[in-house]
């Protein structure tokens, strides 16, 4: 049998260390054995040559990236338009497309538009549209890869990422899911200034700093 | 002071609006901008500025002194065309890193004691519903995320049906 290709792409525009790169950390061994994955960064607005052939010569893409201002990242919506004028000439009818964005809100619902901007690119492209998954309170996703799956504050997550990755196995078409921690929102706000502040001092700022006004 | 952003080329823009006023700053592509790399350095490094330092690096700045935003872009997917996102991801700088709950969702917090109108012209000969309807709540999303209010969102086919009245 004909192994089935699967491209897994990170969107993030940091190569190293990035949420959505460590949502696909988690996703892989979720995936099924008879699948051939390709890992792939798309962290600059233009896909490298060697790349596009690759990416676009799957099954099955994932990709997983920020919601950047309640969409897709500018230099990933370049690589989006890049893959369309490629599909122009080699159409691929039997692609089918998941995605997961990660957002740095609390609630994951926020990245329905995001979610929604991918799945109109698969019917303008004409590949088929599997299923969006839209993760809340992606601040903390990094902080959670040593957590056992399905525990503690990565409860939800788990259970989500199985979702997905049951209808990736069987490249059926789902519900979108959407998912914040299991942790409380007050502790997560508190959590994340705490670390601006920290930033903020490690740049050699005063905290008050953090609200500097230019006009 | 209004802001056009917008991804037309100088020869449609000017078409569109031949006689500005002094009072709008024009954010046009001129092929130098660099995407966003994510590095929060606008809240924390060089707080109300891009650490980028390329003609798009003040965003956060003008759109604290602008009272509307009018946004021209073509339509991608049911959003904004690459260039125009560049832009609006090179804006975070305009809010303040903290949270807030409004509606009961997460958002941030205001840096600046101000607010703008914004109008979204969505240009393109084959915006589908599915589209329209993905634009409508990213436009919406954007306000409540941006805090400003929506004057308008409107789709046409063409740059010329742009009414020339936008300002
Ligand atoms: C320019 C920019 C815009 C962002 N816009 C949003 C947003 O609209 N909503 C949100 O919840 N998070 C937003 N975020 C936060 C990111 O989605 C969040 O930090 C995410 O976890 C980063 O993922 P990564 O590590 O994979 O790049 C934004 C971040 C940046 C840098």
């Amino acid at each position: 049998m004909k192994p089935i290709k699967v491209s897994l792409i990170s969107g993030s525009p940091k190569p190293l260390s990035s949420s959505s790169g460590t949502l696909l950390d988690e996703l892989k061994p979720m995936l099924s054995s008879r699948f051939h994955v390709n890992i792939h960064s798309l962290n600059k607005p233009s896909v490298p040559e060697e790349s596009m052939e690759s990416i676009l010569d799957s099954d099955i893409l994932i990709f997983s990236f920020p919601l950047y201002v309640d969409g897709i990242p500018s230099h990933l919506l370049s690589c989006l338009y890049e893959m369309e004028i490629y599909l122009k000439r080699h159409a691929r009818p039997d692609l089918t497309v998941y995605a997961i964005v990660n957002c740095g809100f609390f609630e994951g619902h926020q990245a329905l538009p995001a979610i929604e901007l991918v799945k109109n690119w698969c019917y303008k492209v004409g590949v088929s549209w599997g299923q969006g998954l839209g993760v809340g309170g992606g601040g903390m996703i990094q902080s959670l890869s040593g957590v056992p799956d399905g525990q503690g504050p990565k409860k939800n997550f788990s259970i989500a990422l199985n979702e997905l990755a049951n209808h990736i196995n069987t490249c059926s078409e789902g519900e979108n899911i959407f998912v914040s921690p299991n942790f409380p929102r007050i502790g997560y706000k508190i959590g994340a200034e705490m670390g601006w502040r920290y930033q903020i001092k490690n740049n050699g700022l005063n905290k008050k700093d953090i609200g500097r006004r230019l006009v | 002071m209004k802001l056009i952003i917008h991804d037309l080329d100088k020869i449609e823009f000017e078409r569109l609006l031949p006689d500005l006023p002094d009072s709008c700053r024009v954010v046009s592509n001129d092929g130098t901008i660099k995407n966003c790399i994510g590095c929060f350095g606008c809240w924390v490094k060089t707080p109300g500025a891009c650490v980028i330092r390329d003609h798009y690096g003040d965003m956060g700045e003008w759109l604290a002194k602008s009272d509307e935003v009018i946004i021209i872009s073509k339509c991608y997917y049911g959003g904004y065309s690459p260039f125009v996102k560049n832009v609006l991801d090179r804006s975070i700088s305009y809010i303040h890193p903290y949270f807030e709950t409004r509606n009961n969702e997460m958002h941030h917090k205001k840096r600046y004691n101000h607010t703008f109108e914004t109008s979204v012209w969505f240009y393109g000969d084959d915006i589908t519903d599915d589209e329209k309807a993905t634009a409508n709540k990213l436009v919406i999303a954007n306000s409540i995320n941006m805090i400003s209010s929506i004057k308008g969102i409107q789709f046409v086919k063409s740059v010329e049906e742009i009414d020339g009245g936008i300002l």
